[in-house]
């Protein structure tokens, strides 16, 4: 294992690129004595440290460790590629914010896994910490646990990490804890600290299972091999989200971070039924926190960071039964302290034109919007419950309230896409700029800024779009020229698109099996590390695993599964059933659509999780 | 009134810039709940003006800001309420409350001192500070607003000893008019020492003075 030193760390600061982001000493850091602790959690954020402070999860889960007297909760992000490669240079192996403590001496090793191409990180930062990759090769040392969305499908990480959380964790994350601390005070072997691991519910670790696949490659079963291992991982939900634990204060980082505010979660999970959005069924059911919880959060982070800005968040701000309510109460306790309330995430068809105006009294921000799809036929198919009618009103509404900056978000190469839904993003761009123009000059705001952002649908597991083949590159890139052409003769419009090649391996692996956890380690063999970053990407190093490999990216990204094709994630009880999403999907190829929830329970597979939607 | 505040930025924090060091104090004052003055505008903000910024990479012992307030406080309840609201890293060292019309700490500024760890080549570096002290004139290349600038900084080196085999101390002028800042003596001294290159060295800013050497936050 190789030593930690502070005076190289402090030779090798002077030299990297914002070195802040590796020193700490934040307001509201967790500063315990490593030692004393009887279990230590080392929380790593997979990408740079201005990403992962803006992350709530982290938060969240930060808190609840450190809480615990015996527990103790450290930070770690991805250093920037010339820190990484200086650490590796001068063998100081990957530390905490905090006490600066290696990784290879924490209990556990936990990774948030929001996006799938933070993969190659995850390899990157273990190998920075002298911790071998592999965990069938991992004898001692940290135990690897790795949570969030993109756990729901395990299966590319499932080489390298011992023990996945599926679901909410602040429940779970607790009973984790609690059974390391007591397999480490029972002097239980690794291997039966796994199994008792394994027996929480939530948990998945990929060693006690075997997959076996058919000649033509897919997946031909999938079960356990360990007596502790359940057949099923049913997901962990938080049913009363009201009492459970928020953080009271947060770190508040020098550097800024992307998002650098109070974020208030007033609601998790989502009704709309959007076929797209793996979140949207993730996080189901609904749960919202009540007025007077947020109002009191609010007020403990406001008074222990001194930030500037609160922001709600939610999948969709604007369904929070009192989001008016709020909005006022907030703008007139902080309007004196000079702190604006921003809210993304609102729907179109909810955009209540009060808590704009209430929202901006104090500072004014840019209106994002998510059409999603340039034609109704199209927002019908992947059940956007938005028309041409709501988001006329709502940007009309915005630039009478005094907004002048519109960003749309569309996706291009969603099911059954034609020229037609293309032109029909045009459109809806030309009726946003009529929109403005219909409002008195003196009313509006000067300077319109339409931006359209196009990005390239990524089928996601747990979605009714989960047995749909990805668009090849170059379909997709045929569709953004197109796309470009079609907006270049719309006037003041501003285009910007994805790497297409970054969103087809976000596919790969969205969907992928055990078998592109050695595409994963090949590529980042060949250097790529820092993928969703677009200077970093190393389309040729992944082009070149893949064939190393013998594995073809069509065979994940591109090729549509049948209905009867078992697919890697179905072991794991997301909430939402099968037979449900497959219902939806039948749907969304005859353009039907499914009503919210709200109005009408939709059979899901939601209410088989005991009182989660006792009152719908 | 306004309050001068002395506070340290500990050697954790030698690698917070000055805008974002700015910032974090800008919170730690809404935290704290002294009654700050805002300015007036569409995007309101604190008045509060440092009067040196730090360098990147450099701590500073004895760091001076002014904290415009829109109401009377006494000394002891702002420090105690400044204390609370910051970090172990970056504490608030003393205060003292001043009226409006008190000129501006950065108007004041005159000199500063400064403590530098030397990790490479030491020895050399230290026994040339007898010769280099000798010398009437030590011209170097100064960046100034107009360009760089061939400049004589002997006269702005005030004190220059060694504290111990491997620590120095200086003290150089930083006002407006002529400003040496330690990297430019260190340049100059390696050269004495017959060095090739600057030896790296952690700096720190260990007080900051006005006319006559008197402390700042005591002017």
């Amino acid at each position: 294992m190789k030593e930690f030193s502070a005076d190289r760390l402090e030779e090798l600061l002077d030299n990297v690129l914002k070195p802040s982001r590796y020193t700490g000493g934040e307001m509201n850091a967790v500063l315990k004595p490593f030692d004393a602790a009887e279990v230590t959690f080392a929380f790593c954020f997979p990408d740079s440290y201005e990403v992962g402070m803006s992350h709530l999860g982290i938060k969240i889960l930060y808190d609840i460790i450190n809480r615990r007297p015996w527990a103790l909760c450290e930070r770690v992000f991805m250093p920037w590629p010339d820190m990484a490669d200086a650490m590796r240079r001068e063998a100081l192996p990957l530390f905490s914010i905090e006490s600066r403590t290696p990784l290879s001496r924490f209990d556990i090793v936990g990774f948030t896994l929001q996006y799938e191409m933070s993969y190659t990180n995850v390899l990157e930062m273990l190998d920075l910490a002298g911790i071998p990759v592999y965990s069938r090769d991992r004898t001692e040392g940290p135990i690897i646990m790795a949570g969030g969305p993109c756990a729901y499908n395990p299966e590319p990480l499932a080489p390298f990490v011992d023990v996945f959380q599926i679901g909410d964790g602040e429940e779970m994350m607790v009973e984790a804890i609690e059974c390391v601390r007591s397999c480490k005070q029972s002097g239980k072997s690794r291997l039966d600290t796994l199994r008792a691991l394994a027996r929480i519910e939530g948990i998945y670790v990929p060693a006690f299972y075997e997959a076996q696949y058919n000649a033509d490659g897919t997946l031909a079963s999938f079960s356990p091999v360990d007596d502790a291992a359940p057949a099923t991982v049913r997901k962990r939900v938080v049913l009363d989200l009201d009492a459970a634990p928020y953080p009271e204060s947060f770190i508040v980082p020098y550097t800024e971070a992307i998002h650098d505010r109070i974020v208030l979660e007033i609601m998790r999970g989502c009704t709309k039924g959007c076929r797209f959005c793996q979140a949207g069924m993730l996080y189901r059911p609904v749960r919202e926190r009540s007025l007077e919880t947020l109002l009191k959060q609010a007020e403990k982070l406001e008074n222990a960071t001194g930030y500037e800005e609160m922001s709600l968040s939610s999948l969709s701000s604007g369904d929070y039964s009192h989001l008016t309510e709020l909005v006022c109460a907030l703008t007139e306790r902080y309007a004196d302290r000079k702190i604006s309330v921003s809210l993304p995430s609102m729907r179109i068809d909810s955009i209540v034109k009060q808590s704009l105006e209430e929202a901006q009294k104090v500072r004014k921000s840019g209106l994002t919007l998510a059409p999603e799809a340039g034609t109704q036929r199209m927002r019908d198919v992947i059940n956007k419950g938005v028309t041409e009618a709501d988001l006329i009103r709502a940007v009309t509404d915005a630039f009478e309230s005094g907004w002048s900056t519109v960003k749309l978000y569309f996706m291009i190469g969603l099911p059954t896409e034609t020229d037609e839904d293309l032109q029909g993003i045009g459109q809806l761009a030309r009726d946003v700029i009529n929109a403005y123009f219909t409002v008195p000059r003196g009313v509006r705001a000067k300077g319109l800024r339409v931006t359209c952002s196009a990005s390239t649908f990524v089928p996601k597991p747990f979605t009714p779009f989960q047995w749909q083949g990805q668009d090849d590159l170059d379909t997709i890139k045929e569709k953004q020229a197109r796309l470009g052409d079609i907006l270049r003769q719309v006037k003041g419009v501003n285009f910007n698109w994805h790497e297409p090649e970054l969103s087809m391996l976000e596919a790969c692996f969205a969907r992928g099996d055990r078998r592109m956890g050695d595409v994963l380690y090949a590529a980042w063999q060949n250097g790529c590390r820092m993928d969703g970053w677009t200077e970093f990407l190393n389309y040729e190093g992944w082009m070149k695993a893949f064939s190393d490999c013998g594995v073809d990216p069509a065979f994940y990204a591109n090729r549509p599964r049948g209905e009867k094709e078992l697919l890697p994630w179905d072991f794991i009880d997301a909430g939402v059933t099968r037979a449900f999403l497959w219902r939806e999907w039948q749907k969304a190829q005859r353009a039907e659509t499914t009503p919210d929830c709200r109005k009408g329970c939709q059979g899901c597979g939601l209410k088989r999780f005991e009182g989660v939607c006792a009152d719908r | 009134m306004k309050m001068l505040v002395v506070f340290e930025k500990t050697e954790r924090l030698r690698h917070v810039g000055h805008l974002d060091l700015m910032r974090a104090m800008q919170r730690a004052l809404r935290r704290s709940g002294v009654p700050i003055a805002f300015s007036k505008g569409f995007n309101p903000h604190l008045l509060l003006t440092f009067a040196a910024p730090l360098s990147v990479g450099m701590s500073g012992l004895r760091e001076v800001m002014e904290v415009p307030l829109s109401e009377a406080i006494s000394e002891s309840e702002f420090k105690e309420k400044l204390r609370a609201a910051l970090p172990p890293e970056l504490p608030c060292v003393a205060v003292r409350a001043v009226d409006d019309r008190h000129p501006a700490p950065m108007a004041q500024l005159y000199a500063a001192s400064y403590k530098m760890s030397v990790k490479e080549n030491a020895e050399a570096l230290i026994s040339a500070i007898p010769s280099f002290l000798e010398k009437d004139s030590v011209m170097a290349l100064r960046k100034t607003k107009s360009g760089e600038k061939l400049t004589d900084i002997r006269p702005m080196i005030y004190d220059l000893k060694a504290l111990d085999g491997e620590t120095v101390a200086c003290t150089l002028a930083l006002c407006e008019a002529a400003t040496c800042k330690p990297e430019l003596l260190l340049d100059a001294l390696a050269k004495e020492a017959g060095l090739e290159a600057r030896p790296r060295v952690i700096c720190a800013r260990t007080q900051l003075y006005g006319r006559d050497f008197v402390p700042l936050e005591l002017l």
